[in-house]
């Protein structure tokens, strides 16, 4: 399931507990990532799924579901 | 001193003189320190306000540097940069407009610079520099610039906590002993040092922020850093494009004038208190219009004041509405000198540290 891999993706870059992610975190506000913090986790992302987010697509993500949504229109 | 190396350029002297917005650091002070052997640099910040030529900002942005660095170019054979901040709305503008005129050197900083090289032709005379605060940073742009487009960065600029103007740090980390220079410069290498043997080929680090003298100069070097930027030091400089009220700010300025600001545009800055910034903290300075939406970043219906007007106020001298930026060591000028005169000091400073670390 999407969540579940995206879930390990953020605890590993953010270095938190998986449970503590929901998909209505805000990835700045709820989860504490900075600028570069996002930036490295659309880099693994992209890693993960094999696939490019262009960049106007990766600054509108905010949230985990923004990123679920995301990878979920690709197939 | 080693002369410093980035790509086909080469600086007789391991020195970058900082960009400095806005209109601080423009063709007069650029090209006079690349003629006396270090790389000059022109800001790219705010042209579209000293430059007025068309009602449009983003033009006369662009004919501002072009004539600007034709004008460099026109005083100096030496080795010429642009700092192009990645957080101005018309950063890719100016990077075509600098490419164009065969720029050796794009310095992007305030913000990560991840496309940059898209803009590059292939062989191309401009070298690019990203700006940097972290060992995160560099490797982040280290592996985009690889992947998307197998270009490895000519160099890296290190900006510490120490740095004038705008800060790439949370305002608890300035002050925090794990973010000194030293240590990040410790870090960066280490990311860097794979890239290197990986590619075979060398990517310097010029490290900035507090330097002031030429013993900072040989203790950094010492240090596995390539070469330095400074800028503060060069605003009391007679060549500084800035006013010479701007100037005298910088003379005047006592250590504890030194302070952190929140600039508008959501980082700490460094610059010289005065009444303008006692009343920004007082809450007495008002929302104002923006002339043009120029950073990205900025919270411009939120902000007390606009941070490109009171910077182009206080280079022209007017602190009733403005204020300068300026490095942490900015106090320590004593007096307006020329370019020539402060770099055979630093040359002879150096001089003297080379030799009193020197066993034999």
């Amino acid at each position: 399931m999407i969540f579940e891999k995206i879930k390990r993706l953020i605890a590993d870059e953010l270095g938190i507990e998986e449970d503590t992610i929901e998909l209505d975190s805000d990835l700045s506000e709820d989860l504490g990532a900075d600028s570069l913090d996002a930036v490295e986790l659309i880099m693994a992302i992209e890693e993960e799924f094999e696939i490019e987010i262009d960049d106007s697509s990766a600054q509108k993500i905010k949230t985990v579901q923004d990123i679920v949504d995301y990878l979920e229109d690709l197939v | 001193m080693q002369p410093l190396k980035l790509g086909t350029h080469t600086a007789p002297l391991p020195l970058v003189q900082g960009g400095m917005g806005i209109g601080v650091s423009l063709s007069k002070l650029a090209s006079s320190v690349a003629n006396e052997g270090g790389i000059g640099v022109l800001s790219a910040a705010g042209l579209g306000m000293l430059y007025k030529g068309s009602p449009h900002y983003e033009e006369n942005a662009r004919d501002g540097l072009r004539q600007e660095i034709r004008k460099t170019r026109a005083l100096s054979s030496g080795v010429l940069g642009v700092n192009i901040m990645v957080a101005m709305t018309n950063f890719a503008d100016l990077v075509e407009v600098a490419i164009e005129e065969e720029i050796d050197v794009i310095f992007a900083g305030a913000g990560l610079p991840l496309d940059l090289p898209k803009h590059l032709p292939k062989n191309h005379k401009t070298k690019l520099v990203p700006i940097v605060s972290s060992a995160r940073a560099a490797r982040i742009i280290l592996k985009k610039w690889l992947q998307n487009y197998d270009y490895l960065p000519d160099g890296f600029v290190l900006e510490g906590p120490l740095a004038g103007g705008h800060l790439g740090f949370k305002k608890e980390q300035i002050a925090d002993p794990s973010f000194t220079l030293e240590t990040l410069l410790a870090e960066v290498l280490t990311v860097l040092r794979p890239f290197e043997e990986e590619r075979k080929q060398a990517i310097p680090v010029i490290v900035a922020g507090g330097i002031y003298t030429g013993e900072d100069i040989f203790r950094f070097l010492q240090r596995g850093a390539a070469a330095v930027q400074m800028a503060t030091r060069f605003v009391t400089t007679h060549e500084c494009d800035a006013d010479d009220a701007f100037k005298a700010s910088y003379i005047q300025a006592n250590a504890d004038d030194i302070v952190i600001i929140d600039s508008p545009v959501g980082l700490p800055g460094r610059a010289i208190d005065n009444a303008y910034l006692e009343d920004v903290r007082q809450g007495l300075k008002h929302p104002f219009t923006c002339p043009y939406d120029c950073i990205i970043t900025c919270k411009k219906e939120a902000a007390p004041y606009c941070i490109t007007l009171a910077l182009l106020q206080a280079r022209k001298g007017n602190f009733k509405h403005g204020f300068a930026f300026a490095g942490a060591n900015a106090y320590r000028a004593t007096e307006v000198i020329s370019v020539k005169t402060l770099i055979e000091t630093l040359k002879d400073e150096y001089a003297v540290a080379a030799q009193s670390s020197d066993p034999s």
